[in-house]
C-alpha cells in the first residue's frame, strides 16, 4: 500500500465515524426541536423575607405568563410550609398569593421559574386603525395618570402640531418623553409631576407617556416587569404600550425604545400597579435572583439534558464557562470560515489577504454591525494606504514605516470612538479591542501589497478579500451555527476532511476560465 | 476540439500539486530567490551569465567593492531578493566619465545610499540582503529590429532537464523598458521545434506583428536558439529543481546568458503561446517512453 491509499483509508474512516457519531445525535435533536428559538434564557426567583403582623398576614405577587415573545415554564413554589399558597387572576394578569395566620414569625418565600424571551420589533403604520370601543378603559384618566389635565392636554397639542400622522404623533410624544432626564426616583411619580420635575424614572416617564397617548385618543396601558440581567436585583421596571391596529406595541420611553422590546425583557403584568403588595405594617424585604441559563436556542432541552444527550459534545465547556462564550463562538467558527475562504481562494480563484483574515473581519462585523462596519473598515484601510503614501516618497525602511501607518491608524480609532461617545454616535463607539486588532492586521496586509503588488492590484485584493469577507458574514451571521457545533463537534472532523479533498484539487479555478479563455475558443490573429 | 484545449491548460493548483510540490523541494527555494546563490552556482558549472564584479554583504564593505568596480563602463547594480525588478540601478559612464543611470547624471554618494538601503533590505521587504554588481548586458542587435529600446529576455519552462516551453518578452511604448506582460509588455511565443517565433500576444489579444514597431514576428529565426536550449538544459540540470522557469537574454558580444531562474514560473506562457502545458508534458513523456 502507498501512501496515497493509506491517506484515503483514514480519511474514509474519519467521515464515516463522524457521520456515525452525528447520526447517534440527530434523532434527540429532531425531537426536541423547538421553533420558539429563544435569544436569552434565565432563572428568575422571587425571594421575599417578612416578619408576619399581628393578625392574618397576606403577601401577594404578580407571575409572568407565557405569550408570542416569552415562555416562561418550571413554576415552583418553594416558600416555607406554614405559608399558605393559592393562585389567582386572569389569562394577562396571574396573582400568587401567600398567607399564615401565624403572628410574628419569619418567614421566606421562594418563587421560582424559567424566562425564555426573544426580542421584537414593531413597524408602526403611518396612519392607525381606530381602536373599537371595547377598549375605552384604556383611554380613560386616573389619579397617577392625569389624561384629561389641561396641562396634558396643552402638551400633547404643542408636541403635535408639526405630525402629519399617528405614527409621527406618537413618535413625536415619544422622543419628547425620553428627552427628560432620567433620575433613579423611587416613589411613585405621577404624569404631571413628571412634567414640572422635568425629571422621572421610568414610572413617572412611562405615566407620562401613556397619559399623552390617551389624551390624543391612543389607547394605552402600564406594563411592569423586570430587566433580566445574570444578577440579584432589586428593581423592577415599567413601560408602556399602545394599542395600534389590535396589537399592543411595547414603548420604554427611559431606556429609548421604541415600538421595540429586548429579550431581556420579563413581562409581568398590566396596568398601573405595583408587583408586590403585602400586609401594611410588616417588616419586608426582597431581592430578585435572575441567574442567565446556557441554552441552544433550537432545543427544547434543558441544560442537564444536554448533558445527556451524548458523552460527545461541547456543553460541558459552555456549563463551565471556561471560555467566554463569544471566544468559545470565535474558536468553533474559525474552521468552517477557513473552509470557506479556502474554497473561495482554491476553486473560485478569489484572492485574498491571509486565511483567517476574512473571517476575522467579518466576525468583527458581527459586533460592529454590518454596514457601518463595513464603511469603516474600507475608510480607514484606504486612509491609512493614502497617509502611508508620502512616506513611501521619502523612502523610509518598510517596518518602521508600518510602525508609523499603525500608530495613525490606532490614533484615528480612538479619536473615533471619543466622538461617538462625545456626540453619542452609536457605530462609532463600536470599534473595540478585537475589531481594532483585526483592522490593524488587515491594514498591515494592505499596506505591505500596495509595496509588493503596486497600489491597483493591492486594491483590487482588498476589494476580494472584501468578497469573501461578504460570504464568511453570511455564513457566521447565522446564529444557529455555533450551537450546532456545540451539539455536534464531530464537525470538525468533517471539516479536515473536506479541506483534504480541497487540498487535492487540481481542476482550473473558476477565475481562471476567464483568465485562459483564449486558449478554449481561437480568438483572431490580427495581421498587418 | 474546445474540451480538448481546456482539459491541457493548468491552472495554479494543478501548477502547484503536480509540478512545483513534487519537483522543487523547498529547501532549495533560495537558490532560485537569491540570485547570488544562483550566479555561484552558474559560474561553479560554467553556465554563461553575466559576470560578477562584487557581492556587497555589509555596509562597512560597499567603498571597498566600489574600488573595485568603478573603473568598469557600465554595470548593473541589483538586490541578492529583490521581486519583480524592484532595486535593480544599471550604472553606464558617459564620455566624461560620469556615471549616468536612467538619462541622468549619479553621485557616488547616491550610488552609496541607493546600496545601502538594498542591503537594509528596502527592495527585500524588511530583511536583510546583500547587493550583487555585475556585468552590464548589451542586448544583441536581433531584438533592435523587433523593438529598439529596453531589455527583452527569453523565459524557458523546463521540466525534469527538458525544455517544456518558451516564449520571448519584448518591451512596448507602454511599458517603460519592461518586458514583462503584467506591465503592458508583450509576450511572444516560440515554435521550441524550429526556434522560430511565432505570434505577438498583448494581454489581450494576438498579433503577427509587434503592435509598435510593426515588424513581423511570424517565422523569424532566433540567434543562437541551439545554445539557449543547450544552457537551458545545462542549468536545469546544475539545481536540485526540476521544474523551473530561466531567464535568458542574448548578448551582443557573449551570445545567450542566464539571467535568473524562478521555481514558481507563472502560467501566463500558455496563452502566449495559444497552447496548455499538460499537451506539452504529454508529449515529453510520449518521447521518453
Amino acid at each position: 500500500m502507498n501512501s496515497q491509499t493509506n491517506i484515503k483509508i483514514v480519511l474514509i474512516s474519519i467521515t464515516v465515524l463522524a457521520l456515525v457519531s452525528i447520526g447517534f445525535k440527530i434523532k434527540p435533536v429532531l425531537e426536541n426541536y423547538d421553533d420558539f428559538k429563544a435569544q436569552q434564557v434565565y432563572k428568575v426567583n422571587y425571594n421575599y423575607f417578612f416578619k408576619s403582623g399581628d393578625k392574618n398576614t397576606t403577601v401577594k405577587t404578580f407571575i409572568p405568563n407565557s405569550n408570542s415573545r416569552q415562555q416562561i415554564s418550571k413554576y415552583n413554589n418553594k416558600s416555607d410550609s406554614t405559608l399558605l399558597f393559592s393562585k389567582k387572576g386572569l389569562a394577562s394578569n396571574k396573582k400568587v398569593i401567600w398567607r399564615t395566620k401565624a403572628v410574628n414569625t419569619y418567614h421566606s418565600i421562594n418563587y421560582e421559574f424559567i424566562f425564555q424571551g426573544k426580542e421584537k420589533r414593531f413597524t408602526l403604520p403611518q396612519q392607525f386603525d381606530n381602536a373599537s370601543e371595547k377598549h375605552q378603559y384604556y383611554l380613560h384618566a386616573t389619579e397617577n395618570i392625569q389624561a384629561k389635565d389641561a396641562k396634558i392636554t396643552q402638551l400633547a397639542n404643542r408636541l403635535t402640531k408639526r405630525a402629519k400622522n399617528d405614527s409621527q404623533m406618537i413618535k413625536s410624544i415619544f422622543d419628547y418623553v425620553a428627552e427628560i432626564p432620567s433620575a433613579p426616583i423611587i416613589t411613585l411619580t405621577d404624569a404631571l409631576t413628571a412634567i414640572e420635575q422635568n425629571r422621572a424614572s421610568c414610572n413617572g416617564k412611562s405615566r407620562l407617556f401613556v397619559a399623552l397617548c390617551r389624551n390624543l385618543g391612543y389607547p394605552a396601558r402600564i406594563k411592569g416587569g423586570i430587566i433580566l440581567e445574570n444578577t440579584n436585583k432589586r428593581t423592577s421596571h415599567v413601560w408602556a404600550e399602545v394599542l395600534i391596529n389590535e396589537h399592543w406595541v411595547p414603548f420604554d420611553a427611559l431606556n429609548n425604545h421604541f415600538a421595540y422590546i429586548p429579550a431581556n425583557y420579563l413581562e409581568i403584568y398590566e396596568g398601573d400597579e405595583f408587583l408586590i403588595t403585602h400586609t401594611p405594617g410588616i417588616q419586608f424585604d426582597y431581592t430578585y435572583e435572575v441567574e442567565s441559563i446556557n441554552h441552544i436556542p433550537f432545543l427544547k432541552l434543558n441544560s442537564e439534558e444536554i448533558r445527556q444527550l451524548s458523552s460527545i459534545s461541547l456543553w460541558r465547556l459552555v456549563e463551565k464557562r471556561i471560555i467566554p462564550e463569544n471566544a468559545l463562538n470565535l474558536l468553533l467558527l474559525l474552521p468552517i470560515g477557513g473552509l470557506l475562504v479556502a474554497f473561495l481562494r482554491n476553486v473560485v480563484g478569489v484572492k485574498t489577504f491571509g486565511v483567517f483574515l476574512p473571517v476575522l473581519i467579518a466576525f468583527s462585523l458581527l459586533h460592529t454591525g454590518f454596514i457601518s462596519g463595513m464603511i469603516m473598515f474600507v475608510c480607514l484601510i484606504l486612509l491609512v494606504g493614502l497617509i502611508s503614501y508620502p512616506f513611501d516618497r521619502i523612502g523610509l525602511l518598510y517596518t518602521p514605516k508600518l510602525v508609523i501607518s499603525l500608530s495613525i491608524m490606532v490614533g484615528l480609532m480612538i479619536i473615533a470612538t471619543m466622538i461617538g461617545i462625545r456626540f453619542n454616535v452609536t457605530w462609532l463607539t463600536t470599534l473595540t479591542f478585537f475589531p481594532t486588532i483585526i483592522l490593524t492586521i488587515a491594514a498591515e496586509r494592505f499596506s505591505r501589497a500596495t509595496i509588493e503588488d503596486g497600489h491597483k492590484l493591492a486594491i483590487e485584493k482588498l476589494g476580494q478579500t472584501l468578497l469573501a469577507t461578504i460570504i464568511c458574514y453570511g455564513f457566521l451571521s447565522w446564529s444557529a451555527l455555533p450551537a450546532l457545533l456545540i451539539i455536534f463537534p464531530e464537525c470538525l472532523l468533517l471539516i479536515i476532511s473536506l479541506a483534504m479533498l480541497l487540498g487535492r484539487y487540481i481542476g482550473i479555478r473558476w477565475v481562471e476560465y476567464y483568465r485562459f479563455a483564449p486558449l478554449f475558443n481561437q480568438p483572431k490573429k490580427i495581421q498587418l | 476540439m474546445k474540451s480538448h484545449k481546456k482539459s491541457n491548460v493548468i491552472g495554479l493548483n494543478e501548477r502547484n500539486i503536480k509540478l512545483i510540490y513534487p519537483n522543487n523541494n523547498k529547501r532549495h527555494y533560495p537558490l532560485a530567490d537569491d540570485k547570488v546563490l544562483t550566479k555561484e552556482i552558474l559560474h561553479q558549472y560554467d553556465i554563461p551569465c553575466a559576470e560578477t564584479y562584487a557581492v556587497i554583504e555589509y555596509n562597512s564593505d560597499i567603498k571597498a567593492a566600489w574600488e573595485l568596480c568603478k573603473n568598469k563602463n557600465a554595470l548593473a547594480i541589483k538586490p541578492a531578493r529583490g521581486s519583480g525588478g524592484g532595486g535593480i540601478k544599471i550604472l553606464k559612464k558617459d564620455h566624461n566619465g560620469i556615471w549616468i543611470s536612467s538619462g541622468k547624471p549619479v553621485e557616488e554618494r547616491q550610488i552609496f545610499q541607493h546600496m545601502a538601503a538594498t542591503i537594509m533590505g528596502f527592495y527585500s521587504l524588511g530583511s536583510h540582503d546583500r547587493v550583487l554588481i555585475e556585468e552590464c548586458i548589451e542586448p544583441d542587435p536581433f531584438f533592435q529590429q523587433i523593438y529598439p529600446s529596453g531589455v527583452p529576455d527569453f523565459r524557458i519552462i523546463t521540466l525534469d532537464h527538458q525544455p517544456l516551453m518558451g516564449m520571448l518578452r519584448m518591451p512596448t511604448d507602454r511599458s517603460d523598458g519592461k518586458a514583462n506582460l503584467h506591465q503592458n509588455g508583450v509576450g511572444i511565443g516560440v515554435d521550441m521545434k524550429r526556434g522560430t517565433l511565432t505570434q505577438v500576444y498583448d494581454g489581450k489579444n494576438y498579433f503577427d506583428h509587434h503592435p509598435d514597431s510593426k515588424f513581423i514576428v511570424e517565422n523569424v529565426s532566433i540567434p543562437y536558439w541551439n545554445e539557449i536550449l543547450e544552457i537551458s538544459i545545462a542549468t536545469a540540470k546544475a539545481f536540485p529543481l526540476n521544474y523551473l522557469g530561466i531567464d535568458i537574454v542574448i548578448d551582443k558580444y557573449k551570445g545567450p546568458q542566464i539571467m535568473e531562474i524562478n521555481v514558481r514560473p507563472g502560467l501566463g506562457i500558455q496563452l502566449v503561446n495559444q497552447q496548455g502545458l499538460k499537451e506539452k508534458i504529454n508529449d515529453l513523456n510520449k518521447n521518453r517512453s
